[in-house]
């Protein structure tokens, strides 16, 4: 699958932080956090990169009672490629590790 | 406001979010509604479903028109509910022609909120609409004529070449132009209904049949003379003879270039009529949303050529001159007394611009990142209940 236009800022930012997730699954609020971009930004991402086939979702059911089901994600094989291929431009602003951020 | 109303208040943004979302992108609805709820902080969460509905609500809007504006054309299967992950952004990339269809109804409608502000006869904005329902109802019987252009393109330049002259020298004559003829009651302008189209196309297929027909619909708009006109064919055939340069584009394009010549070298004192001319200026004069909406409806006719050079480069030719030759209708319509296009009042600017998209591909030649389609089923998704049970 070849990719024709540049990534914007946003999207590799995203890549980035799925990458450092490894085979983890992250869920939208935690993405936007990490990545640092408002949810009206990600979700349109997110969209637009499970529907190239570089993000695979899947819903997963709660761990503690009472709280609803999540919608999660993590990067294809191919999408790790796309992400691995387009780091964020700027490394001064490092993407914050899903473990430094509380739950 | 308390804790519990913003709690409230973010329920509802995101039920309105998968009351809007299309059947394709409802599942994300879904997940934005479980996110939300999963939020522990209530302003967070109300900041989170707000943003996330206004970052989706233009992708719902597009899919609805799109999804209407391919129905009209036949191609509505690929709209079909189920596939989520076909995003908005690839059927714009996929589909020139469908985008040109939602651009001009969207010009059109635009142009009506500016007639119905500036107090516009209620006749004018019904003819703008049944220009329109022409206009797309010749699309859409035309488009799916299966004929190779090649073979008849050079007889249609030759009889459409013989209409914009015969309209020249028998039209309707004011102020010395004679750029019109009366059918039924209604007076037409051909050349804004056929050079459009023979332009674009022009840059698709070329042989010495069009050309002559070029030639000669050039030479008719010097002959009426319609400096609109005339600098709309001189600047779609520089375009098209700097993107292709050859033995039919350079001697079209210096052609257009003299043609314009002529009509600058002769008067034109024709006044502006009231709600076709002039509206760039007079629309913002009468409310500033009035002005918005020609500029928008005038921008929107570009929109087509912008997103199929961006996404289909192996037509880029045929992108430049559409956004060259309704670029040049718009910058007449800001500079003189001309029709500004589908934003004021007339039928002709409308059924030429539903025929140009006749030039626009159907499919792009490229579909970046379409190859993987998955499909979300409904038994995965989470049922209210357990949205209740999270949210208590």
């Amino acid at each position: 699958m070849t990719r024709k236009r540049a990534l914007s800022p946003h999207v590799r930012t995203v890549l980035a932080v799925l990458l450092d997730a490894r085979d983890a699954w992250s869920h939208g609020y935690e993405l936007a956090r990490l990545a640092d971009i408002k949810s009206g930004t990600l979700y349109p991402l997110l969209i637009r990169l499970a529907a190239q086939g570089y993000l695979e979702a899947e819903w997963q059911q709660p761990t503690e009672g009472g709280r609803p089901p999540r919608h999660v994600y993590r990067l294809t094989a191919s999408g790790v490629e796309l992400a691995r291929a387009h780091p964020p431009a700027q490394p001064a602003m490092p993407v914050r590790s899903a473990r430094e951020v509380t739950p | 406001m308390k804790a519990s109303r913003r709690r409230i208040l973010a329920d509802l943004v995101c039920h309105v979010l998968q009351a809007i979302l299309p059947a394709s992108l409802r599942p994300w609805g879904w997940a934005i509604r479980c996110e939300t709820t999963g939020i522990k902080d209530d302003t967070r969460a109300l900041l989170f479903a707000l943003d996330s509905l206004r970052g989706l609500l233009p992708q719902a809007v597009v899919t609805h028109l799109l999804h209407c504006v391919a129905s009209l054309t036949g191609h509505a299967a690929p709209f079909g509910g189920g596939s989520i992950t076909m995003s908005i952004h690839d059927h714009m990339m996929r589909r020139p022609r469908a985008v040109g269809i939602a651009c001009a109804v969207g010009g059109v409608a635009l142009g009506l909120v500016y007639m119905a502000i500036a107090g516009a006869p209620g006749l004018y904005l019904g003819m703008n609409v049944g220009a329109l329902m022409v206009g797309l109802a010749a699309l859409a019987l035309l488009g799916r004529l299966n004929i190779d252009g090649r073979y008849w393109q050079g007889g249609a330049f030759l009889v459409t070449a013989a209409a914009l002259l015969a309209t020249a020298l028998f039209g309707t004559k004011v102020d010395g132009a004679a750029r019109w003829v009366h059918l039924g009651g209604l007076s037409i302008q051909p050349s804004l209904i056929l050079l459009p189209v023979m332009l674009v196309a022009f840059a698709q297929n070329r042989n010495a049949l069009m050309t002559a027909g070029m030639m000669a619909a050039i030479m008719a708009m010097a002959l009426q003379p319609d400096r609109a006109m005339a600098g709309m064919a001189a600047l779609g055939l520089t375009t098209l003879a700097m993107r292709r340069p050859d033995r039919h584009t350079i001697p079209a394009c210096l052609g257009g270039v003299a043609g314009l010549a002529l009509t600058l070298a002769r008067a034109d004192t024709l006044p502006a009529a009231p709600y076709v001319e002039q509206i760039f200026y007079t629309s913002f004069a009468t409310n500033a949303v009035a002005g918005m909406a020609v500029v928008g409806g005038a921008a929107l006719l570009l929109v087509p050529a912008i997103v199929g050079w961006l996404h289909d480069p192996a037509s880029r030719a045929t992108y430049a001159v559409f956004g060259a030759v309704w670029g040049a209708a718009i910058l007449a319509a800001a500079l003189g007394n001309y029709p500004t296009p589908v934003v004021g009042y007339g039928g002709s600017a409308i059924i030429g611009y539903a025929l140009c998209l006749l030039t626009l591909p159907r499919v792009a030649s490229t579909g970046i990142g379409v190859q993987h389609h998955r499909r979300y089923r409904e038994e995965n998704m989470p049922i209210d209940g357990d949205l209740r049970v999270g949210m208590a």
